[in-house]
């Protein structure tokens, strides 16, 4: 898939809020940013900041309770729900179905869209990420590492214009972490789907084109000094 | 510690009992439990109405009966033994009036009559009650009301017995020896004794009861004397069983047996919701031992809760299953005249408690599992899986406990437990091979129903125990509403067409002589015609029958009273051999026997045994040298017992015939001539035999209706618990669905397709299962083939499909409820 620009979500001057015991926490306000596809985020910030509830919002799947959020494909201003075919997922957990295989976790999303040749994608997206000898293994059976990798495949085999990462590399030592980052930066690239990741890492973190940062009841877009303006992946 | 103990399980009680992994449970525990102590309480009621009517519907202390007279010796004996008796004589015989008849027992009673209790007679129909203490008069016949409205005869009018005129002149309303019919309905007329003897009634065909006033010595005399003199006669009296005790213990214990299937829908749901009810409880003793608890700290809560679990059901059990036992015994009282309410605590208190130490042994796995709690479970986020072989177990031990406890007979617990055992097995077949098949056959496929499918093949085994509770229930109502009606259908239309529409069970030689008569004036045809004598079975291998076998058994029932003896040379047509060998013709060796194979399996016979028979006065030996079965084709006369014609040369005894015949429509009048000739002629319609099974189908439909409603209920909450048991693995399914970019409706669209597929298979089960038992009996039994309504079929598919389809669909609909922030967050 090519990579065009002109493809973005933006979000004009939103906030978002709940209410707890009866008393309003506001996360974050007048946030206006322009994610593109084919680039890369990084959403960073100490628990319970609204790294989450951001990555909500700019998937399309919560309302914000201030601003609006709207899906640009070549200029045009489509639905929210527009956007919803065109994202993928990847969690912390992996949450790959324990019942199906590698291969089969991975060309779910293409069978359940009624796509032929669901399996050969697969396995090439399975190939791709480096498990190519693990095709017929079921999750229980691969390391957490393994596991990501199969979920990056997952999320990446139906072209996705977007993915939105939870913590991708949370749960995995740094071996693993570097591997599952190395491959979901390059796959990203390879495929030119725009990049949303949350993260604690900040070695994860720097690898993204943008950060947004939430430091003290603000979230701030920072940009890589040596990268600034470019489309670029590590 | 034990009273804190005592107090966090009370609090955990309260907090937990509103989740569905306690609420479920206890749902079936309630179901089953009210189910036990209803039928403990039902037959209980109808054990204490028996002996009741033992105690007041004898008519007599102790009664001796048997087919005609006893001798005088016998009778000078007797009464020298007891100071007081009273003979009544009965017979069936078919009494006419213009063109109506209706086949009745006569009654014939003497001057001493009633022996104890009173007579209850009125002299209008719904009039006042008289009370008497004495029978009709000569030339007087008193009939029951029914036989009034049967025969349409008025009080005071006149009708022929033979040649006899007697007058109407009473409506019996009620005899108190009526004890000795048991469950007979037939319409009933009283003469006096006097009139009898006028009839000349052949004296075979009389049954006479003596009915005596004795104390305990003097019963205890008379049984020791009719065990030495009379093997033949029966003997019934106020210190012993009912006669139909037994036959209701048999009932109790066939319906026992059939819960099985309730206990084992049971077994399926608590299995399921056990695996969510362990991890809970075992994090929670893990917990409590990082805090420094003891391991038991745990169990002891986790017994506690269960305990209170099960005491706050009881008085739920105890209310329900009073207001069904009424319901019962409104039921039952519709066949049993007086049969009252009755409730007794004990029969309550009992089965609870074996209730409630079965269902103990289904929690064992998880008190087994908590013995094993660790803190390592926390770190390492350990497995805490109930093992599948430790729950399989229990239930095994569940199920064998409920086997043995209603168990009163190998053969039938061995068929019921069979028959269970194949639909289960066919269901369990049926889903493995269908969801089998349906996920390789789509496997190069996609889209949804092959994601479904793939998705149900590996969940096999949760999907399978779904299907199987749907499919049992179904197999239950389609087999008993459907496949006995079609049944009956068949089987009127077989006899038809092999044994006419009117079948003589009973004519002597003389009336079988006018009879054939009668048959070619009218040009009426004989389809079958067979001889027999009447004999007792008294000893087998020289023990007392009463003493040879002391479990119910149908054929031990009939072999109270005589039975049939039929004699020929060759193996009749519609007869085939199992075992043994027939005998030769003019066998010299008369004193052979063949018995059907039912029989021998019911009563434990073998080739060789030896059977004594009492006939007329004579006491007969016959070894077992055969055993037969019915082979169908040639007529549905057969008989249980079978001797070789030569055995008619030693064997002085009045013989009868059994035939079938095929009257046109219009020749059913002139069947009136004949009765009013023949009284005794024992001849039944086809459509009166119709109606008899119909009556008695409705009666089993009715019972089964009732027991396939707990069925259903199991169904559902074995459903509802598969359901909760995979809510969160449903949830998190639907969410990763979502996460691909797929919608809700994609996730609603799996579960409909996924329901509906539980339901075919389900249905499709029940109804193969149907099928198949359908031609096993009618192949087996009657050799016919069974044409199933296809209507019936497609309709009962389309409704079990839509009622399991929309349980699941409502019972899943939480798990649609789930969203892509709950897998961010878990």
């Amino acid at each position: 898939m090519s990579i065009n620009p002109n493809n973005r979500i933006e979000l004009d001057k939103v906030g978002q809020s709940f209410t707890s015991n009866e008393h309003e926490v506001l996360l974050f306000q007048d946030l206006s940013i322009s994610l593109v596809q084919g680039e890369s985020y990084a959403i960073t910030g100490p628990s319970g900041s609204g790294k989450s509830s951001l990555l909500m919002l700019m998937s399309g799947l919560e309302l914000p309770s201030k601003g609006q959020v709207t899906y640009l494909q070549n200029t045009h201003k489509l639905p929210l729900s527009d956007l919803r075919g065109e994202i993928g997922f990847i969690f912390q957990q992996f949450h790959l179905l324990p019942e199906l295989d590698a291969l089969n976790n991975v060309a779910l999303p293409l069978k359940l869209r009624g796509q032929k040749g669901a399996e050969e994608k697969a396995k090439y997206w399975l190939t791709r990420v480096g498990l190519a000898q693990r095709l017929k293994h079921k999750p229980q059976q691969l390391s957490g590492g393994e596991q990501q990798r199969v979920a990056i495949a997952r999320a990446l085999v139906f072209e996705p214009k977007f993915i939105f990462a939870d913590e991708p590399t949370g749960n995995l030592d740094t071996k693993s972490a570097k591997e599952v980052a190395d491959i979901l930066f390059s796959c990203c690239l390879e495929n030119g789907a725009g990049l949303v990741m949350v993260t604690h890492s900040e070695t994860l973190a720097a690898r993204a084109q943008h950060i947004l940062a939430f430091k003290n009841g603000q979230c701030e877009l920072l940009e890589h000094e040596h990268d600034k303006g470019k489309v670029h992946y590590a | 510690m034990r009273s804190n103990n005592l107090s966090l399980a009370w609090q955990f009680y309260h907090q937990e009992k509103g989740h569905a992994y306690r609420r479920f449970p206890a749902l079936i525990q309630l179901i089953l439990m009210v189910f036990i102590v209803t039928l403990s309480q039902t037959s209980n009621s109808i054990q204490t109405y028996l002996n009741t009517n033992l105690n007041n519907l004898l008519g007599a202390d102790i009664v001796i009966s048997q087919k005609g007279r006893l001798t005088d010796a016998q009778e000078t004996h007797l009464n020298r033994i007891s100071e007081r008796s009273a003979l009544t004589q009965s017979l069936k015989t078919t009494l006419t009036y213009n063109d109506n008849w209706q086949r009745v027992t006569l009654k014939a009673v003497g001057n001493n009559y009633p022996l104890q209790g009173e007579l209850l007679t009125s002299y209008s129909l719904g009039g006042k009650t008289i009370a008497g203490s004495s029978g009709p008069l000569s030339g007087e016949i008193w009939m029951d009301s029914r036989l009034l409205t049967v025969l349409s005869i008025q009080l005071g009018e006149q009708l022929n017995i033979g040649d006899q005129r007697f007058t109407v002149s009473r409506i019996i309303l009620h005899e108190p020896d009526r004890l000795m019919e048991g469950h007979n309905v037939d319409m009933r007329a009283l003469i006096h004794h006097d009139d009898l003897e006028q009839l000349n009634f052949p004296k075979d065909i009389i049954h006479s009861r003596y009915l005596f006033s004795a104390n305990k010595k003097q019963i205890n005399d008379m049984i020791e004397w009719q065990k030495a003199h009379l093997p033949a006669a029966q003997i019934h009296h106020k210190q012993g069983a009912h006669p139909l005790a037994l036959f209701w213990q048999r009932t109790e214990n066939f319906i026992g047996l059939a819960s099985i299937i309730l206990f084992f829908m049971a077994a399926i749901a608590i299995q399921q919701l056990n695996q969510l009810q362990m991890q809970k409880e075992q994090f929670f003793s893990a917990v409590c031992i990082s805090f420094g608890a003891s391991k038991s700290t745990g169990l002891q809560i986790s017994i506690i809760k269960w305990l209170l679990n099960i005491a706050f059901l009881l008085p739920l059990v105890l209310l329900l299953s009073t207001l069904l036992h009424w319901l019962a015994i409104q039921w039952l009282s519709t066949r049993f005249d007086a049969l009252e309410w009755h409730w007794n605590i004990l029969h309550s208190i009992k089965p609870m408690l074996i209730a409630a130490i079965i269902f103990s042994a289904f929690h064992l796995p998880i008190w087994f599992r908590l013995k094993q709690a660790s803190v390592r479970q926390l770190i390492n986020n350990l497995d805490s899986k109930v093992s599948k072989s430790l729950s399989f177990t229990c239930a095994l031990i569940v199920l064998a406990t409920v086997s043995a406890i209603y168990s009163d007979n190998a053969l039938l617990t061995a068929m019921v437990l069979g028959a269970i055992g194949i639909s289960i097995t066919l269901i369990l077949l049926i889903s493995w091979f269908a969801l089998s098949l349906g996920e390789k056959s789509t496997k190069k496929f996609s889209g949804l129903i092959p994601f479904a499918l793939y998705m149900m093949k590996q969940r096999l085994l949760s999907k399978t125990t779904q299907i199987l509770g749907v499919g049992l229930c179904a197999f239950l109502l389609l087999f008993t509403l459907m496949l006995l009606k079609d049944l009956g259908g068949t089987m009127n239309a077989y006899q038809r067409q092999h044994d006419g529409n009117l079948l003589i069970t009973q004519a002597s030689e003389t009336q079988m002589i006018d009879i054939d008569t009668w048959v070619a004036k009218n040009a009426i045809e004989i389809r079958q015609r067979k001889p027999f004598m009447y004999g007792k079975l008294t000893h087998i291998n020289d023990m007392h029958l009463s003493d040879y076998a002391d479990t119910p058994s149908d054929s031990l029932a009939t072999f109270m009273r005589s039975i049939r003896l039929h004699w020929n040379d060759s193996i009749p047509e519609n007869n085939r051999i199992v075992d043994g060998e027939w005998w030769q013709t003019n066998a010299t060796h008369w004193q052979q026997i063949s018995i059907e194979q039912e029989v021998m399996t019911d009563l434990g016979l073998q080739l060789g045994d030896r059977l004594t028979f009492y006939i007329t006065e004579q006491s007969v030996e016959f070894e077992i040298t055969a055993s037969h079965a019915y082979k169908p084709g040639a007529g549905s006369i057969t008989f249980w017992a079978q001797m070789p014609a030569a055995a008619l040369d030693f064997i002085a005894a009045p013989h009868y015939h059994m035939a079938s015949l095929e009257l046109e429509d219009a020749q059913f009048s002139l069947l009136a001539q004949v009765w009013q000739k023949h009284p005794s002629l024992r001849m039944v319609s086809m459509d009166e035999i119709t109606q008899r099974f119909d009556k008695t189908l409705a009666m089993v439909t009715q019972i089964i209706s009732g027991f396939s409603i707990l069925i259903s209920l199991l169904a559902s909450i074995v459903i509802l618990s598969s359901v909760h048991a995979l809510e969160a693995k449903e949830k998190k399914k639907n969410s990763i669905i979502m996460s691909f970019g797929l919608s809700k409706k994609t996730c609603f669209h799996l579960n409909i397709i996924e329901w509906f597929v539980t339901g075919s298979i389900a249905a499709s089960g029940a109804i193969i299962g149907t099928w198949i038992a359908g031609l096993l009996i009618y192949e087996s039994q009657f050799s016919m083939l069974y044409r199933p309504n296809f209507f019936w079929l497609l309709t009962t598919l389309s409704i079990i499909l839509f009622i399991v389809t929309a349980i699941g669909i409502v019972a899943n609909k939480n798990s649609l409820s789930s969203s892509i922030r709950e897998l961010m967050t878990e």
